[in-house]
């Protein structure tokens, strides 16, 4: 099988080297909860996402991994200061 | 002053140069870059194993094939941490890194630095903009560069500036032509300043070249056409067009927006002439002037500090004199491309974090310091810590928008563990 990570809960393929965000959006996926991906270079701060057992990241500067498990922030994160 | 290395932050043409002209004069330099590889906002390398897709034009390939080979004769004295995201001074003077690949923020008091962390595009607020599937033109070519998939589906490029016509050009190139671009002036219309365009270099050429791939493609360039609101529908963006007073609408997958570009500055420390520590700025992140002009800034930014450090002179004429040049080509740019701003509609977003309205801002005292703005108005203080409505506010407002000072860190939401875990200690 593809290397894979989890979005919730369901696998997205990715090619080893590939953003999170190049891989979610090769998947047709736009919606990031109250996220998006938007300016792709870690400035808007739009696509953080939440990654279990570690702190939110920039989807579009994090390099996907085998196994991960990424879901969109929580409420209170996505306003957190 | 420390023996410590000098601080580079960012590995884009304007950084990687900084680095290698200090390297070469024979001072120990950290190179810290937040992505995994170094080459900045264009030279986006391909993901391992991804075939080369886009093609930049050749001097580009040239500038970045001779950066690199600097860097790697110098590599010696130049230590380069990727993943690493510069963080901000704290109260302390301590310049602050997140390692995001050990998931550890670490300090270091540097003898210098050199900040060159590039530049943010700036976009006209829409009623729509915020929604999923509007994406900044840059970013989108940044992905594009990084994969060589083009996004899926119907895709509109719109806003002003020569890097729509390369997006555009390059997903073309890719297998996905877009419905059309939208250019927001009217180039034909100010043929002086496309002359003098002409008379400065590869500029008109390159974007000639980018027309004739569209003009293949089958792919309308329409001027003096813009987008006025973009609403979700099913899985599409249904997109509303003016030109003059014509009004059609698309339905679309991807909307790409670009009005230019703009110093990243939000936060990053400014030099002030007496610190303890110099600062410097470079590239685009001191002056949006494009990748050519970025290489000679950050050879400027270099020979000042060596200067500062009595081991060079610190006029650098020929630098000068081709940033002097970009600035040219910038201005005759703006005036052949320039389009009157009308106010959006009452409802229109500025600050996506906070969700704060047009209306909310026009609703500010019209003499409201940048204080207020961000304080009685709520803008400016999300996530993105205004890199966006700040150039939008700014522009709005017809001047602009100060930092806020001392400049606030983290730049960037880090760990609280990996916060707690820095200590005195750690400091390297
Ligand atoms: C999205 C985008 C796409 C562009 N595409 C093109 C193009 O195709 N052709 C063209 O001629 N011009 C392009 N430009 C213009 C571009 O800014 C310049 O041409 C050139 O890349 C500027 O070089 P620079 O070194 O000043 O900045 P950049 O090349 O932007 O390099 C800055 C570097 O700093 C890093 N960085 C930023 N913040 C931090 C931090 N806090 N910590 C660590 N590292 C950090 C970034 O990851 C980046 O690698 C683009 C600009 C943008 C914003
Ligand atoms: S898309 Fe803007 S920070 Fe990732």
């Amino acid at each position: 099988m593809t290397a894979h990570f989890y979005w919730n809960g369901e696998p997205v393929p990715f090619r080893p080297g590939e953003t999170i965000a190049a891989a979610l959006l090769g998947a047709g996926i736009v919606h990031l909860g109250r996220g998006r991906i938007f300016c792709g270079i870690g400035a808007c701060q739009g696509c953080l996402v939440a990654m279990t057992g570690a702190a939110a990241v920039e989807a579009c500067l994090t390099p996907a991994r085998n196994g991960l498990r990424l879901s969109p922030l929580a409420e209170e994160q996505a306003d957190h200061d | 002053m420390t023996d410590g290395p000098v601080l580079v932050v960012g590995g884009g043409p304007a950084g990687a140069s900084a680095a290698a002209s200090l390297a070469e004069a024979g001072l120990p330099v950290l190179l810290v870059e937040q992505r995994d590889a170094l080459g900045g906002a264009i030279h986006r390398q391909p993901a391992p194993g991804h075939a080369h897709h886009i093609r930049l034009p050749a001097r580009h390939r040239r500038n970045w094939a001779a950066l690199t080979a600097r860097l790697s004769t110098t590599a010696g004295r130049i230590e380069i941490r990727t993943r690493t995201i510069f963080l901000g001074v704290d109260g302390q003077g301590r310049f602050l890194f997140d390692d995001r690949a050990a998931e550890r923020v670490f300090a270091c008091r540097p003898r210098a630095a050199i900040i060159a962390v590039g530049a943010v595009e700036t976009i006209r607020p829409f009623p729509g903009w915020e929604r999923p599937g509007v994406m900044t033109a840059g970013g989108a070519q940044v992905l594009l560069k990084e994969t060589g998939r083009p996004p899926q589906g119907p895709i509109l490029v719109a806003g002003s500036g020569p890097l729509l016509l390369a997006v555009a050009a390059q997903l073309a190139e890719a297998g996905n032509p877009p419905v059309a671009v939208l250019e927001r002036g009217r180039p034909w219309r100010a043929p002086g300043a496309l002359a003098q365009l002409g008379l400065s270099g590869g500029l008109v050429g390159e974007g000639l070249g980018y027309l004739a791939r569209l003009a293949a493609s089958r792919v309308p360039y329409r001027t003096g056409a813009e987008v006025t609101r973009a609403e979700p529908q099913g899985d599409r963006l249904k997109v509303v067009i003016r030109t003059g007073s014509a009004e059609d609408v698309v339905q679309v997958r991807h909307l790409l927006v670009h009005d230019g570009i703009a110093p990243n500055r939000t936060g990053i420390p400014l030099p002030a002439p007496d610190a303890a520590v110099p600062v410097l700025l470079a590239g685009d992140g001191r002056e949006a002037l494009g990748a050519d002009a970025a290489i000679l800034d950050g050879r400027r930014a270099a020979m000042q500090l060596l200067a500062r450090f009595g081991r060079a002179e610190t006029t650098t004429p020929a630098e000068e004199r081709g940033l002097s040049r970009a600035r040219a080509v910038q201005t005759a740019l703006a005036q052949a491309l320039h389009a009157e701003a009308a106010p959006p509609p009452p409802e229109t977003l500025i600050c996506r974090c906070e969700g704060r309205s047009y209306a909310e801002l026009a609703a500010l005292p019209e003499d409201a310091s940048a204080r207020e703005i961000r304080l009685m108005g709520r803008f400016g203080l999300g996530a993105c810590q205004g890199r966006f409505c700040g150039p939008m506010i700014a522009a709005l407002r017809g001047r602009p928008m100060p930092a806020a000072a001392p400049p606030r860190w983290p730049l960037r939401p880090v760990s609280l563990a990996a916060l707690a875990r820095l200590t005195t200690d750690e400091t390297e």
